[in-house]
């Protein structure tokens, strides 16, 4: 038993060891960045944001509304039975911005992009399109491993916050269509309950999320070694690990407010 | 002597999970054009592998263009990389760019500086010269894997390597396509300074264009010479891989 949870232990140290080291290659990459191929390079990273950001809009902003108007309806009816009416901004700001808007958005984020990169790295390791950018002389690590990260970092930091402002204006909808709350006293509502270490927290967590989305999902994806059947496996772990490891850091984040 | 291109060291490199090594003590010189030839499972892959830096052999060490793969520096890698040219059994066209724009990578990637006319004027040139200027906007799962091949070959010539490292150049290729690559290779080496080394599981017009065959089994090397001088020595059950 106790080797057991050794090996385990030694094994979840190596995978985390080697996430970091992918973000830090990337980071680097992205600060010293070579002479050539940058605009190869630019066109990556293009794409990667046009797919994890732009093409994600639909989606968030449908979410986002939906959630805005539920939580703001479950808020209405509840709160007011416990003469807490007038808090129902500070649900808002506690649950969607502090909270489910990164979280969230994160799901969407792996589920659309996070299983996209996983299955695109693997069919390209399958079909030694990997093999064959080394023999080229192109690095992975820069052509490949850091724009996918760049774009999804940024893309999860732009829809964290587009969730966020969705939301709230979703809650907005209820609260002035069902509640009767005027745009201003729902706005005053927000703002009075909105400090800058929820804004700030929100970009920490869309960071945080972002490289880890897609650092697990690149080492993923390059973990496939030979055979097709392999990328649905990498994939799915890639996605669990990713939600796992999203949790990981909104508890590491969020916890430390609260002490 | 001659300057050597690709030396094989006392190399020793196991093939795949079983007991079988592969042996050889092998010296291509600068500009030869050497074909391996032999059944499956006699290293031949692997040979070109080794060549290309992607297998580090157990004992001896491999020297290309007089750099050991395995003592090259990273910051020096990518410059050894460029000058030598490689293409394994799968092409490894990358599948969301067309084959223009797969053949344009190394350039884009590589040579920054150039313009945007003479890179599209050098890929269809290759293109042209491979027959394969039709299907420039083709993307890899809709070439067949002759065409695929080539599209491989004509990427790996882009930046005009010293060393080209082909294996099994003429799998899926129908007669026509064969004496076309047979040519456009041969073409090639009168007017660049080119060795070659190419592994080939059949025999085939292709290799008519080569100056030395190296005839491979279970990891040994049987024969080692002109295609004409190995006849006579190799057993009749390997004659059928050069005739």
């Amino acid at each position: 038993m106790i080797t057991w949870v050794g090996r385990k232990a030694i094994a979840g140290y190596a995978y985390l060891a080697a996430l970091a080291t992918l973000i830090a290659q990337a980071v680097l990459d992205l600060i010293i960045p070579p002479r050539q191929g940058r605009g190869e390079t630019f066109r990556v990273l293009l794409r990667q944001i046009l797919f994890t950001g732009v093409d994600a809009l639909p989606v968030t902003t449908v979410i986002a509304l939906l959630l805005g108007i539920i939580i703001v309806t479950q808020a209405g009816t509840q709160l007011p039975r416990l003469g807490a009416g007038g808090l129902v901004g500070s649900i808002i700001v506690v649950t969607v911005i502090r909270e489910l808007g990164p979280l969230v958005t994160a799901c969407i984020v792996v589920g659309r992009s996070g299983s996209a990169i996983a299955t695109e790295l693997g069919n390209m390791s399958v079909t030694r399109e990997v093999v064959a950018l080394r023999l080229m002389g192109i690095p992975i690590s820069r052509f490949v491993i850091m724009p996918r990260m760049v774009g999804m970092v940024l893309s999860m930091l732009c829809l964290t916050l587009y969730f966020d402002v969705v939301a709230v204006f979703g809650g907005y909808l209820v609260a002035d269509a069902q509640l009767t709350i005027p745009l201003d006293a729902f706005a005053e509502s927000v703002i009075r309950a909105l400090s800058t270490t929820d804004v700030f927290m929100t970009a920490i967590k869309g960071l945080g999320f972002g490289s880890a989305v897609a650092a697990v999902c690149c080492y993923h994806g390059l973990a496939v070694r030979s055979s097709s059947t392999e990328v649905p496996q990498q994939t799915t772990r890639a996605m669990i690990n990713s939600f796992v490891l999203c949790l990981l850091i909104d508890v590491v984040v969020t916890v430390p407010l609260y002490l | 002597m001659s300057e050597a291109a690709i030396i094989f060291e006392k190399v020793r490199a196991p093939m795949g999970d079983g007991d079988l090594c592969l042996e050889m003590d092998l010296r291509i010189t600068s500009g030869e054009f050497v074909a391996c030839v032999g059944p499956s499972r006699a290293g031949k892959s692997l040979m070109v592998e080794l060549a290309a830096g992607l297998v580090t052999p157990q004992a001896g060490r491999v020297l290309v263009l007089g750099q050991d793969w395995s003592a090259v520096p990273d910051d020096d890698l990518r410059s050894v990389r460029l000058r030598v040219g490689v293409v394994l059994q799968q092409p490894g066209l990358l599948s969301n760019m067309t084959l223009f724009n797969n053949v344009l990578l190394p350039l884009r990637y590589h040579r920054g500086a150039m313009s945007d006319r003479h890179r599209e004027q050098a890929v269809m040139g290759q293109l042209e010269r491979l027959g394969l200027a039709s299907l420039r906007d083709r993307f890899p799962a809709e070439l067949n894997q002759g065409e695929a091949r080539r599209g491989a070959i004509a990427r790996a010539l882009m930046l005009e390597p010293e060393v080209l490292l082909l294996d099994d150049p003429v799998a899926g290729l129908d007669a026509d396509m064969v004496l076309g690559l047979k040519a456009y290779v041969e073409d090639w080496r009168a007017h660049h300074s080119l060795t070659v080394l190419a592994a080939l599981r059949a025999s085939s017009p292709f290799i008519e264009a080569v100056d030395r065959l190296v005839v491979l089994r279970e990891g040994r090397v049987e024969a080692d010479g002109t295609r004409n001088s190995i006849r006579e020595i190799i057993p009749s059950a390997l004659n059928r891989y050069i005739e």
